[in-house]
């Protein structure tokens, strides 16, 4: 296997995936929100932090389509910035996640023996507990920051990267082209990441963009119960879990609407994930 | 154990010497390690130690917790299993055609969404708006399984979203297998019916990676449960983790997050007996 | 006003001097009627007394409204889950004072109109000075063990209270006031409290404001939490922590017999789910909602708010010894650019009462009310700004805790000084990292630049000029150390008679608007919720909710 028919094989499934309507749906949603994300505050009608208290909690209407919040900001404006800090915290920690998840599963799958063996115990152990429930005792412990909800999540997700990455070496493990590295004494380093991480990098990247979706998931879900992205951020989660007692009373749309954009954005990366992964099997 | 314990439960109003005290009285004035080789000495002998907040034994609310968050599950079990696989057979049955990508494609939504969105939504329609369901989980004492059966269907309904993707996909994938497997051909050559044939041979091997599907989602439930039941207002695991991180109740905090662990061993375990009574290739494996 | 002398001059007998002093006060019309009427009852005069002062003074007292509700039925309410064990001694949240106030009660209740109200206290009095405080026990009053409360209960539940070495949340209310052994028994159903420093207000310490203060058995278990003896209408049938509590009538009580037959309470973690089940019918009260929750409520007639007003507010500080603050006129600038009538409006939507940039609140009787209000001027800032040659403007970070509408009121103070260059980074946190160790050094509120802090309800200003203001407050997070204040503060809080209270209240105001360390610019009223129809419900704004004449 070389570089080129690599990447020859690259630009088929390029082609192949385009045809895929899911696929394509979820690429526009996703790069509608990360369009949002980095020219959100040049395009929406309104500053989103800028309160109007006598116009407060109105309606969809013309001036304000998705109405306005209980300090009279515009629901549609922070609704489009509220993009923006999510789509800071969870790729970073999905990137951070992967970079330490492949560095552990290269060591794992090439070294085998003793420091496999221990590594996998970790892994396990970090497995056996969900996510939400190690961000909150690590929260809890180190006070909560966007720093810190992206370490807990770069470390929490790592584990399921590392996995996938070494059962992709152990694979590779037996091919000449690694045997005769190894001949030629290149030095550890260089067999793992020039000669082997090129040949692993499509699980890598199918298993990064499911993380992604993951790494969303829960960082809304932080941010709802109090642990994730600070006030005074417009972010989806955090509006949702400040305004959801008015719904009742029929403030629906400080609401409604952060929840579609919660949604729209985690199945546009699954709509992406599913049709590489599809594609894999194929 | 960062931060002062009494502070933290007397408030940044309460006086200094009352701080002292409380934490002279809880013993979280020694050295962190100290109360650490403390803690766990006493966890390995059975002792989960006292939760700073209630100044009571952990275990006891730890039980509770636990079995409440075991109905919530039970229910949300017993309406997504077959749910799901009835979901991943109708889509292996239409493999291809649209009925399979509708499903499929909502599955997928359904499991990636948030459970706090689709708790919210679902309490607003069912709980306040028609008043079909109660929307708290918790029941009044002394209420029978069918009251308590009511309290839990809505909040079990998210978790019945989150699991039915899975599910489904799985059912599918195993469904597909077993329609084309060389015993299934045999099993109609021989002259069953095809209903027969799907309810005898097909199913069962279905069900395989739904059981381990089952088994490997468990932990990720436990992390919904914490919405959910902050959501619906129920006693159980997730509510017990979330109050104790908000008050810094840490041997609260951490028997908590010790039993999750334990229920993973547990549940991965019962899994894989299950898995193995039920697959004809593990169970003969040996005579193979 | 047609002043009966006769009647009153009859009336003044065997009142003492400062008794007499406000009667002077309200016939020179220096004191209103409201005001008399309420700083009477702080002196311990009686009501029927105060009625007949007030009648030979030509206004009436007003009836209390007493609309007899049906007896029988279950209330079900909710409230925020206590922080910790039921234990009186140590309670220091409202969901532990909201349990509290089913099943124990004070000497005296802090009512809605800031009055003093006997409750297990019949009447009260202050010697000359102000120095001894005696107070006459109700008699006949039963715990729920059946034991009768005397003066020896009273004595021990204080001594407790006062007592450094047991934990007790009460101490900083107590502390320079009444000390360890202060309590003593006269006979069995009087008790004199020998105070350690002159207190014109001592009755709100041993009152509900006071909320540790509830009279228990003198013998108090260690597992109080198993039984929960007290006085109370209500009588404890299960406690469950984290989940809820059930009462019923207490068939003993001295009072009035107690309508409802039970008491159902749920405990939430938030405001939220309590709004859910209430619009969904699941429970009747909710014992307290913020306003900024409570919007969908305010307009529904199916359900009735009672608004109580506070003194409870957030205090905005900026830190008198570190630039950007240093200059008193920066300060006083800042406070200008706030819009406070629409911030009430908005904001608050109405329920609160607007602040002057001093703890006094109008509805304080010892308020002087003839201080001018401080109105949003930016003009005016704008000039403070240049005169301080600061008219660039400046940069700092507001910290906070993410409670109630503080991050909401952050956003308005940071648009607000947007007018006159200021540039305003926040950094809201939780609440246990914003309070940090609460001590200077490892504490945010106390450490940083600018910041907002929750205060709660305080039937008197003593404890908000003190802690957050005096140069030895321990809850300075302004570093304000003005020897001239700390003096007037003395004096006001040792004065005895409301006028020359009045007095020193209108010198602090004033130097309090010049000075600008902590900005008041609300006091929010608190709200509690009850389906349309029930009626009876108490509640003050410490977190007592009292249902004895509650009906459905």
């Amino acid at each position: 296997m070389n570089t080129q028919t690599a990447a020859a094989g690259w630009r088929g499934d390029l082609r192949r995936l385009s045809r895929s309507a899911s696929f394509d749906i979820g690429v526009v949603i996703v790069l509608f929100w990360v369009a949002c994300a980095l020219f959100g505050p040049h395009l929406v009608p309104y500053d989103p932090f800028a309160d109007d208290l006598l116009n407060s909690l109105m309606p969809p209407s013309f001036a304000h389509w998705f109405g306005t919040d209980q300090l009279g900001r515009d629901v549609f404006s922070r609704v489009i910035v509220g993009a923006r800090d999510i789509l800071t915290v969870a790729p970073i920690a999905t990137v951070l996640s992967t970079i330490l998840g492949t560095a552990l599963g290269l060591t794992m799958g090439y070294f085998g023996g003793v420091i496999d063996e221990a590594l996998s115990r970790i892994v396990d152990a970090v497995l056996a507990l969900p996510t939400v429930i190690v961000a909150l005792l690590a929260l809890t412990a180190l006070g909560t920051s966007n720093i810190t909800v992206m370490v807990v999540i770069a470390f929490s997700f790592a584990p399921v990267i590392a996995r996938t990455v070494r059962s992709a070496v152990l694979a590779e493990r037996g091919f000449d082209y690694v045997a005769a590295a190894e001949l030629r004494r290149e030095n550890t380093f260089y067999i793992l990441f020039i000669e082997i991480l090129p040949n692993v990098l499509p699980p890598i990247l199918v298993e990064a963009t499911v993380r992604l979706g993951y790494a969303i998931f829960t960082v809304a879900t932080l941010s709802f119960i109090g642990f994730g992205i600070q006030p005074p951020s417009p972010d989806w989660g955090l509006s949702i879990s400040s305004n959801y007692g008015l719904i009742g009373g029929g403030f629906w749309w400080t609401v409604v609407f952060d929840g579609a954009a919660i949604a729209s954005l985690i199945i546009g990366i699954n709509l992406i994930a599913d049709g590489i992964e599809g594609l894999r099997h194929d | 154990m960062p931060g002062n314990v009494g502070r933290a439960m007397l408030g940044p109003f309460a006086d200094q010497a009352a701080v002292d005290v409380l934490n002279h009285e809880m013993g979280t004035d020694r050295p962190v390690l100290v109360q650490y080789a403390d803690w766990i000495s006493g966890f390995v002998t059975g002792d989960m130690g006292m939760s700073y907040a209630y100044r009571s034994p952990v275990a006891p609310f730890l039980g509770t917790a636990l079995l409440n968050s075991a109905k919530l599950a039970a229910v949300a079990f017993v309406l997504v299993v077959p749910l799901g696989i009835f979901g991943g057979v109708i889509a292996a049955l239409y493999r291809g055609r649209p009925t399979d990508r509708i499903l499929s494609v909502v599955g997928l939504s359904a499991t990636v969404v948030p459970e706090f969105v689709s708790g919210i939504l679902l309490i607003l329609i069912f709980g306040v708006w028609l008043r079909w369901f109660p929307i708290s989980a918790t029941w009044a004492d002394g209420a029978g399984p069918l009251t308590q059966l009511y309290h839990l269907i809505l909040p079990a309904i998210p978790l019945v979203l989150i699991l039915f993707g899975y599910i489904a996909r799985m059912a599918r994938a195993g469904m597909i297998e077993a329609l084309d497997a060389d015993y299934t051909r045999t099993a109609v050559l021989k002259g069953l019916s095809y209903p027969q044939v799907i309810w005898r041979h097909v199913l069962r091997n279905a069900l395989l990676p739904t059981i381990s599907v089952i088994a490997t989602q468990t932990v990720y439930l436990i992390g919904g449960l914490v919405v959910i039941e902050i959501l619906f207002h129920y006693q159980g695991i997730g509510s017990l983790i979330y109050t104790a991180a908000k008050k810094k109740d840490f041997p609260m905090l951490q028997a908590g997050v010790m039993s999750i662990g334990a229920l993973f061993a547990l549940t991965t375990l019962l899994a894989d007996l299950l898995y193995a009574r039920l697959n004809p290739r593990i169970r003969f494996g040996g005579q193979e | 006003m047609t002043i009966n002398h006769k009647l009153l001059d009859i009336l003044r007998r065997g009142r003492n001097e400062h008794e007499n002093h406000l009667i002077d006060g309200v016939v020179r019309e220096a004191v209103s009627r409201r005001e008399f009427l309420r700083y009477g009852s702080v002196l311990g005069l009686s009501a029927p007394l105060l009625g007949g002062i007030s009648g030979a003074l030509g206004f009436g007292l007003a009836p209390v409204a007493a609309r007899a509700g049906t007896p029988g039925g279950t209330i079900r309410f909710g409230h925020i889950v206590p922080a910790g064990a039921i234990n009186p001694v140590t309670i220091a949240d409202p969901g532990g004072v909201t349990i509290l106030s089913q099943f124990a009660e004070a000497l005296v209740l802090s009512a809605p109109d800031l009055s003093a109200v006997p409750l297990l206290a019949e009447s009260w009095a202050p010697n000359n000075d102000g120095t001894v405080w005696t107070f006459k026990l109700r008699q006949n009053v039963k715990f729920h063990n059946g034991k009768l409360m005397t003066a020896d209960d009273v004595v021990a539940t204080f001594d407790r209270l006062a007592d450094p070495a047991v934990g007790s949340n009460a101490l900083s209310a107590l502390s320079g006031m009444l000390s360890k052994g202060g309590t003593r028994k006269v006979d069995d159903y009087t008790v004199e409290f020998h105070l350690d420093a002159a207190n014109g207000n001592f009755p709100y310490a041993v009152s509900t404001d006071n909320y540790n203060a509830v009279i228990v058995p003198a013998e108090m278990p260690d597992d109080f939490e198993a039984t929960m003896i007290g006085t109370g209408p209500f009588k404890l049938e299960k406690y469950t922590p984290k989940v809820g509590a059930s009462f019923v009538r207490n068939p003993d009580y001295w009072g009035a017999a107690p309508l409802p037959d039970r008491i159902e309470i749920t405990f939430y973690d938030d405001y939220q789910p309590q709004i859910l089940a209430l619009q969904a019918g699941e429970i009747d009260i909710i014992q307290q909602v913020p306003v900024l929750q409570a919007v969908g409520l305010l307009a529904d007639p199916t359900f009735n708010i009672i608004t109580t007003p506070s003194s409870a507010h957030h205090q905005v500080h900026m830190r008198t010894d570190m630039e950007p603050f240093k200059d008193k006129r920066v300060r006083r600038a800042i406070a200008l650019t706030l819009d406070r009538p629409k911030f009430v409006q908005g904001l608050l939507r109405g329920k609160a009462q607007i602040g002057n940039d001093s703890p006094f609140m109008p509805a304080y009787p010892s308020t002087d009310s003839s201080v001018a209000q401080r109105e949003m001027n930016i003009a005016e800032a704008k000039q403070l700004m240049e005169a301080a040659g600061m008219a660039g403007g400046f940069k700092t970070t507001l910290t906070t805790e993410k409670y109630l509408e503080i991050p909401d009121y952050a956003v308005l103070i940071q648009n607000a000084v947007k007018e006159i260059g200021g540039d305003i980074t926040l950094n809201i946190m939780d609440q246990g990292a914003y309070y940090g160790d609460a001590v200077p050094g490892k504490s945010p509120w106390l450490d940083s630049e600018m910041g907002i802090t929750d205060y709660g309800h305080r039937g008197v200003p003593n404890v908000f000029l003190q802690a957050p203001l005096s140069s030895t407050g321990t809850w300075n997070s302004a570093h304000f150390a003005n020897a001239e204040y700390d003096t007037l503060v003395k004096g006001y809080i040792a004065s005895l008679d409301l006028e020359s209270q009045r007095a020193s209240a209108g010198k602090i105001q004033t130097l309090l608007l010049d000075e600008t360390p902590v900005i008041f610019s609300y006091f929010y009223d608190f709200l509690t919720v009850t389906k349309a129809g029930v009626t009876g419900v108490v509640a003050t704004a410490m977190g007592h909710i009292m249902l004895a004449q509650a009906s459905l």
